[in-house]
């Protein structure tokens, strides 16, 4: 059994179709990138997958049961979101924001009680920022933010991280940061990744280091192809989804070799 | 540790506050008859029966006054402080969703239909500020969602109507009896207030001020916005229609009994958010305390200042809006 799967899953905003038919299975391990121009309705898909959006059609499954049949917190317990953008309200303490992933775990009526906090603490330090527990998260940078909704929602203990283009606002080594650590999560705790990207190179990343990543690139409503990266990852696919000419490199590097696909040109 | 002193702290000031305005006003009383008045009151039996005026003044007049104030003040900051993390915005106030002006227009109308008994004034202000909030909630409501930007909407279009009702209403009202009277319930006090009104508005007011202690992790978890709240496992249509029902419940058993009582729900929060942060576990607890505080000490000015009593509402708001142009100065705008 998959441990998310969709089934013709069909989304509409009034009568403007999103996407269509789609049909997407993620097993347990997987590393599972979505990429796609913008607007193609990666975003949309993602909150489908959460239950934030209702499909008009079709089926999502979680551990084999239909969504539109679970309690909000069953969901949560099953996937924990890192949003794209994330607004601070208020200058809580990152400690206080890493608790808030324990939410699906406690009664409407609690408080965090301490192995709530020993569990959030054990979050922040996986991702490296235990240091910065009392500071106000509108003190940190935005990498080390992102990196704190991480923690969040290792907090939640799921089986499944859901990301929205979770380094699109992060610089340089930011960015290297968070795939590291993201990296190093799926190694270490066999955790399932779903991340909708719009760097292509984020797939070969995750593809050097982990068997089972999987990229689907998504265009004209629908997937058009579906595979590992190496597979999915071509000079003819770019051409056909973005209309640009590319190239894909390899060099050697360490004990391996790196793959990457360079943009070269508009068409 | 720490925890647990500033909660002793937060339950330990409202009462000395409380006792200490046993002894403020007019008619001097010492430390020796409020304690006298106090303890024959409370079923103390070694204890000699207290002068009659001493029992009215400390017992009758000044205590329950005390009270309501302190139930008032706590009950506007708790569900200022709550509505400013369901709405996500500091700058909230607990009126954003037409509560004062839908009990004002209650309150204005019972004095004109029943020539002002108080029992209706209570009961009218009471239901048109729940009616008033709903109606807002209904006007937020938008495909099973409550966006915060309909609610504030709902909020400014149901509080523009209430108000416009109000005008209307002292426009038609008696100039002799009913209009000051109107215009004396929309400034707010606690002049009136005895035994028998705590009674009546304190259920809505603690049950208010209790649900919203009760769930005040959730609004923490309110406060990242709908998408990742429901994304952390919240229903958030059902917490944040629950937070409302919570505050709308505390904040009309205040206005219906203290008329229009401005700032306190805005100013409070953020004295709270400088003391203790922004962690709504510790800030509505600290919100609740601090209010009481407030809202005593101010009407024990209200009362003392001049020789005519000061309405409260004119006070709260002299105090409020100066000292939250200092706050903001403090705290650059939103740092705390």
């Amino acid at each position: 059994m998959a441990l998310i799967e969709m089934e013709k899953a069909t989304f509409a905003y009034d009568d403007q179709p999103v996407f269509k038919d789609i049909d997407l299975q993620v097993d347990e391990g997987d590393i599972f990138c979505l990429f796609g121009p913008n607007g193609c309705g990666k975003s949309t898909l993602i909150h489908c997958l959460l239950g934030i959006a209702r499909l008009n059609s079709g089926t999502v499954r979680l551990c084999g049961k239909d969504i539109n049949k679970m309690k909000r917190e069953e969901i949560a317990r099953v996937l924990a979101y890192i949003p794209q953008l994330h607004e601070k309200p208020f200058p809580f303490k990152v400690i206080d924001v890493v608790l808030m992933g324990r939410a699906s775990h406690k009664g409407f009526f609690s408080t965090p009680k301490a192995s709530d906090l020993a569990v959030a603490e054990e979050a922040l330090a996986k991702v490296g920022l235990l240091k910065y527990k009392d500071r106000p998260y509108t003190q940190i940078s935005g990498g080390e933010t992102q990196l704190v909704l991480v923690a969040r929602a290792l907090a939640q203990k799921t089986p499944v991280l859901v990301m929205d283009e979770p380094t699109s606002h992060l610089d340089f080594r930011n960015e290297l940061k968070f795939l590291e650590t993201i990296a190093q999560l799926a190694e270490e705790t066999r955790i399932t990744v779903i991340m909708a990207t719009h760097f292509p190179n984020h797939a070969f990343y995750f593809e050097t280091g982990n068997s089972k990543t999987k990229i689907a690139l998504m265009n004209n409503q629908r997937f058009t192809v579906q595979g590992s990266p190496s597979e999915v990852l071509n000079e003819a696919n770019m051409l056909q989804t973005f209309n640009i000419k590319s190239a894909v490199v390899n060099f050697p590097w360490e004990s391996g070799h790196v793959k990457q696909i360079v943009p070269l040109k508009t068409l | 540790m720490k925890k647990k002193i500033l909660y002793l702290f937060l339950i330990l000031g409202p009462l000395l506050v409380v006792l200490g305005s046993l002894f403020i006003g007019r008619y001097p009383l010492t430390f020796a008859d409020v304690f006298q008045v106090l303890g024959y009151k409370l079923g103390f039996s070694n204890i000699a029966v207290p002068e009659a005026v001493h029992v009215n003044v400390a017992w009758d007049i000044r205590l329950p006054r005390a009270i309501l104030g302190a139930l008032v003040g706590a009950s506007l900051a708790a569900s200022g402080a709550s509505l400013q993390g369901l709405f996500r915005n500091p700058l909230v106030n607990s009126g954003i969703l037409g509560v004062s002006s839908g009990a004002g227009f209650g309150a204005s109308l019972a004095i004109i239909l029943f020539d002002n008994r108080t029992f209706y004034v209570y009961l009218f202000a009471f239901v048109f500020g729940i009616l008033a909030v709903a109606l807002a909630y209904t006007i937020g409501l938008h495909y099973k969602t409550t966006p915060t930007i309909m609610l504030v909407l709902g909020g400014v279009i149901v509080s523009s109507i209430f108000s416009s009702l109000i005008s209307l209403l002292k426009y038609i009202a008696d100039p002799y009896e009913e209009l000051p009277s109107i215009v004396f319930w929309l400034m707010g006090s606690l002049a009136t207030a005895r035994f028998k009104d705590i009674l009546i508005s304190a259920i809505p007011m603690i049950a208010g001020m209790a649900g919203l202690a009760a769930m005040r992790w959730r609004i923490n978890i309110l406060s990242m916005g709908d998408d990742e709240a429901q994304a952390l496992g919240v229903n958030v249509l059902f917490a944040k229609g629950l937070a409302i029902f919570f505050s709308t419940l505390a904040t009309t058993g205040a206005v219906c009994v203290s008329g229009v009582i401005g700032w306190v729900g805005l100013v409070i929060p953020h004295i709270g958010r400088m003391l203790v942060g922004n962690d709504n576990i510790v800030l509505i607890p600290t919100s609740i305390s601090l209010g009481a505080c407030y809202l005593v000490l101010v009407d024990n000015l209200a009362r003392t200042l001049t020789g005519a009593e000061i309405p409260l509402g004119i006070l709260t708001s002299l105090i409020g809006a100066p000292f939250f142009i200092y706050l903001l100065k403090r705290t650059k705008a939103g740092g705390w």
